[in-house]
């Protein structure tokens, strides 16, 4: 009698399996999507005003940084050295071997400093110059925390456009 | 074209994506192979097998002691293979050049970095030469070091002790070391 029940069972158990295969299959689609070729992302904060406002959605690409064709003028997802927890989006100024030069302090002089960024390493910095933290405090970056390259904005639909190597 | 009676179609695009994707979830725990001299007597110079465990550093669970894979900050596509000595905040205290001088430096760990440290010191190139580490640069964490015996297929796991076995002295030529861009003693002598 057991035996009965488990039979009358079995159609319903292989459905439900073959239906957990096929979400699984999913998740497993959108996980190699995000790792190894695009993804969305969310930004807040004003560094990189007017390129983004504070809201913008994103959408990156992981091609670029993984190949290591991040050049000059991009706009990269990088992860922070002093948060390894924090993500922030900043342009690239510089790649290993660029001579940058920047203003020390903007609200106060013109003083420029100027440093060649190491072999490995980006030099980044936000649009919103007054309001950014980013090489200029933190110093050079390593390339390998480069996370991902932003190149077009999804929402708000207004601002639906393509980002490019100069500021918009 | 479809008759009665047809098994419905299958999904054949989803079966290479199922396939691909199975190695996101083996990258939990995955062996890796490194070769240097670094590392000694702790790991081979002519290669180990080691597992790697990479979900640990996304957790915020490396400690001083642990043996870890870390992407180069000189170059990105770089793996090097070195110990933790110094945490964010923690105070190190180095031997700058120890086959030659016993100068010894010590500094402050800065905030969102580690100090590496290659168990050879004599001939590694690590934080002392290229400086704190950022943490978000860790990939994982050694937690096994193993052997394969092909003949009787075989994977003995050596686990990792969070310090060397033993201190050893042995002078090694200038030309053994791995240089790159480097502090030298006098640079240190300069930065007081």
């Amino acid at each position: 009698m057991g035996m009965n029940r488990l039979q009358e069972l079995a159609p319903f158990v292989k459905e439900a399996l073959q239906q957990t295969a096929q979400v699984a299959n999913l998740l497993c689609f959108l996980h190699v999507t995000n790792t190894y070729l695009c993804s969305i992302a969310k930004l807040v904060g004003p560094s990189m005003f007017p390129t983004f406002k504070d809201g913008n959605i994103v959408l990156t690409e992981r091609i670029s940084s993984r190949s290591g064709k991040v050049g000059s003028g991009d706009v990269v997802l990088i992860r922070s050295p002093d948060n390894p927890r924090k993500i922030v989006a900043k342009r690239v100024k510089g790649i290993e071997g660029d001579e940058v030069s920047y203003v020390l302090d903007p609200k106060n002089s013109d003083e420029q400093k100027t440093v060649i960024v190491p072999k490995g390493h980006v030099w980044i910095e936000g649009d919103n110059i007054q309001n950014s933290y980013d090489s200029r405090q933190l110093g050079p970056v390593p390339y390998a925390l480069v996370q991902s390259r932003i190149f077009f904005v999804v929402w708000p639909p207004k601002d639906f456009r393509l980002i490019g190597n100069e500021v918009s | 074209m479809l008759v009665n009676g047809d098994p419905r179609p299958k999904k054949f695009w989803a079966t290479p994506f199922s396939s691909l994707s199975f190695f996101p979830f083996c990258t939990s725990r995955k062996p890796t192979s490194v070769y240097g001299p670094s590392m000694l007597p702790t790991l081979n110079f002519t290669g180990d097998v080691l597992l790697v465990d990479k979900l640990s550093p996304m957790l915020g669970k490396v400690g001083p002691g642990d043996v870890v894979l870390v992407r180069s900050p000189e170059n990105p596509r770089k793996t090097i293979t070195k110990r933790i000595v110094g945490l964010e905040g923690d105070i190190v205290t180095f031997l700058v050049d120890p086959g030659r001088s016993d100068l010894s430096h010590s500094l402050v760990v800065p905030k969102g970095h580690v100090w590496i440290q290659g168990d050879n010191i004599y001939a590694s190139n690590d934080s002392r030469h290229i400086g704190p580490v950022p943490y978000g640069l860790i990939l994982g964490k050694v937690f096994c070091r193993g052997k394969l015996f092909l003949s009787d297929n075989q994977f003995d796991c050596e686990q990792m002790r969070s310090s060397t076995s033993w201190v050893f002295s042995i002078p090694m030529e200038e030309s053994q070391v791995s240089c790159g861009h480097h502090k030298t003693l006098d640079d240190w002598h300069n930065d007081g």
